[in-house]
């Protein structure tokens, strides 16, 4: 389980996070989702360590990690994994040393033994007949593919995917929502889902959460999200550019 | 005064980040595992391709400075073969370090602080404290070892380009036999340790100061672009101040 207790975060005089409060249990799927610099990626980042809070409280299994030191994160980070949003692949390396890092890095490996395993997690994506191929040799949809691989090669509980199908096609954003699906259902991995794609969210999300001006604006299931009439979430959903929404 | 006192501050907070940088960086190089094939390759990128920019600046300024010099000795004492006796020390102690030091500011800390300033906007950096791979480790350290070794290097090049040079023109321009320009009498053990002290400062202050700069770096393409002139003006004059102390230092040990 993790739990966020009145997070605040500010950054110079913009209060982006402003005494926001959730709990994620074990095998949710929840999407944060909210309009550009919501907060989202900042509050979901709070619970690798790679973002600190100005104040508020943050647990991971119970355990409070809000005053952790980068060096008490890393073991955290072999339980909870991320994909990031743009994949941020090494360029500097093959698309299979880029999946080997993490495993060299956390499990002590040798190089070949961890290129090895990196073969196998490629090989979940389908992406091991281009496991040496550099990452600027393939498209965006392949290299997410390559970065959620990265992201598996820990066996992690939980992972944080910030906007796993934005810039996709329709069919590679299909594909990376039902392996988030399949990851909850076959191995009861907790997945926060940093999103904007409505069609994601209602076909994937147990739980939606809604940021809105540094808080929690609606909290609950894919279905209160739709059913909605706050005009505020009106105005998310249908996308429209005037409102109540504050640009 | 506002302006003077932020630049204070800005000055204050980028001393304390290079410190926490140069701090982390030899706890991680004493505590664990060195990449040679890494720290190979940054080698590479500072000293070999270092090289023709310092052997040419080094080596012009060789053979301006004697000019200059052998006009003044043959106007005041009418005598040309105190230049070589005099310089040699000078390239030795100071201006050989100092100025490949700036060089080196210039030419790799731009470079350092832009690579690992794009890897922070890019979440690059966030992507290698994911794998367990601390940014200071993985890249600050490589880059830190190389440049500990290869600015000596580069310096003992410089050093060599420029008196080379210098006895060329003062040989052609002045009739000064390099036998008696090559005077080595007149360069002392300490002044080869102040200089080969002042390589190895340089070379531990500058990777570390652009790469601090490059972990700081905020934003997009703007916040990489203030990194990069943020590491070269503090590595420059980081360099000037090193030098300043350094001298001082070998001053007291002369004396």
């Amino acid at each position: 389980m993790i739990e966020f207790l009145n997070i605040r975060k500010a950054f110079g005089s913009q209060v982006v996070l402003d005494d926001v409060s959730l709990t994620v249990h074990p095998g949710q799927i929840v999407y944060i989702i909210g309009k550009s610099g919501a907060g989202k990626s900042v509050l979901v980042k709070h619970v690798l360590g790679l973002i600190r809070p100005d104040a508020g409280i943050i647990r991971f299994e119970g355990q409070d990690i809000t005053r952790f030191r980068e060096r008490d994160f890393y073991p955290l980070r072999k339980r909870c994994a991320m994909v990031f949003q743009h994949s941020t692949l090494f360029d500097s390396m093959t698309l299979l040393e880029n999946v080997a890092l993490p495993i060299r890095k956390h499990k002590g490996l040798s190089h070949a033994d961890s290129l090895a395993a990196a073969r196998e997690k490629l090989a979940l994506v389908q992406m091991e007949a281009l496991a040496d191929r550099a990452p600027a040799d393939i498209g965006d949809g392949l290299r997410k593919r390559v970065a959620i691989a990265r992201a598996l090669t820990l066996d992690p509980m939980y992972i944080v995917f910030d906007e796993p199908t934005t810039g996709l096609d329709p069919v590679s954003a299909v594909r990376v929502d039902r392996l988030i699906r399949r990851l909850a259902v076959d191995t009861g991995v907790t997945s926060i889902v940093v999103s904007h794609d409505l069609r994601s969210i209602f076909s994937v999300a147990d739980r939606v959460v809604f940021l809105y001006q540094g808080k929690v604006h609606l909290d609950g299931p894919p279905t209160a999200f739709r059913a909605s009439t706050d005009p505020v979430v009106r105005q998310f959903i249908n996308g429209l550019p005037e409102g109540p929404m504050e640009l | 005064m506002k302006s003077l006192l932020l630049i204070l501050r800005s000055v204050i907070e980028q001393t304390r980040e290079a410190v926490a940088t140069l701090v982390g960086t030899i706890r991680y190089t004493l505590e664990s595992p060195w990449n040679f094939r890494a720290i190979g390759e940054h080698m590479f990128l500072v000293g070999n391709r270092s090289l023709v920019f310092v052997l040419l600046t080094l080596g012009f300024l060789g053979a301006i400075t004697s000019l200059q010099a052998g006009f003044q000795a043959l106007r005041i004492i009418g005598d040309t073969t105190i230049i070589g006796q005099q310089l040699l020390p000078l390239l030795v102690r100071q201006l050989g370090p100092t100025l490949v030091g700036l060089m080196v500011a210039t030419r790799v800390g731009t470079g350092i602080a832009a690579e690992i300033g794009s890897m922070v906007v890019t979440e690059q950096v966030d992507a290698l404290r994911m794998c367990n791979a601390p940014p200071l480790d993985y890249l600050v350290k490589p880059r830190f070892l190389a440049c500990l070794v290869m600015l000596p290097v580069l310096v003992v090049f410089g050093v060599m380009a420029a008196f080379l040079s210098a006895m060329g023109v003062a040989a052609l321009v002045f009739h000064t036999p390099p036998r008696v320009f090559a005077n080595l009498d007149f360069v002392s053990l300490i002044d080869v340790g102040e200089g080969l002290v002042k390589a190895v400062a340089f070379g531990a202050a500058i990777p570390v100061i652009a790469g601090a700069a490059g972990l700081a770096a905020r934003g997009g393409s703007e916040g990489v672009g203030e990194a990069t002139t943020r590491a070269v003006v503090s590595a420059s004059l980081a360099v000037i101040v090193l030098d300043f102390v350094i001298g001082g230092l070998a001053f007291l040990v002369r004396t």
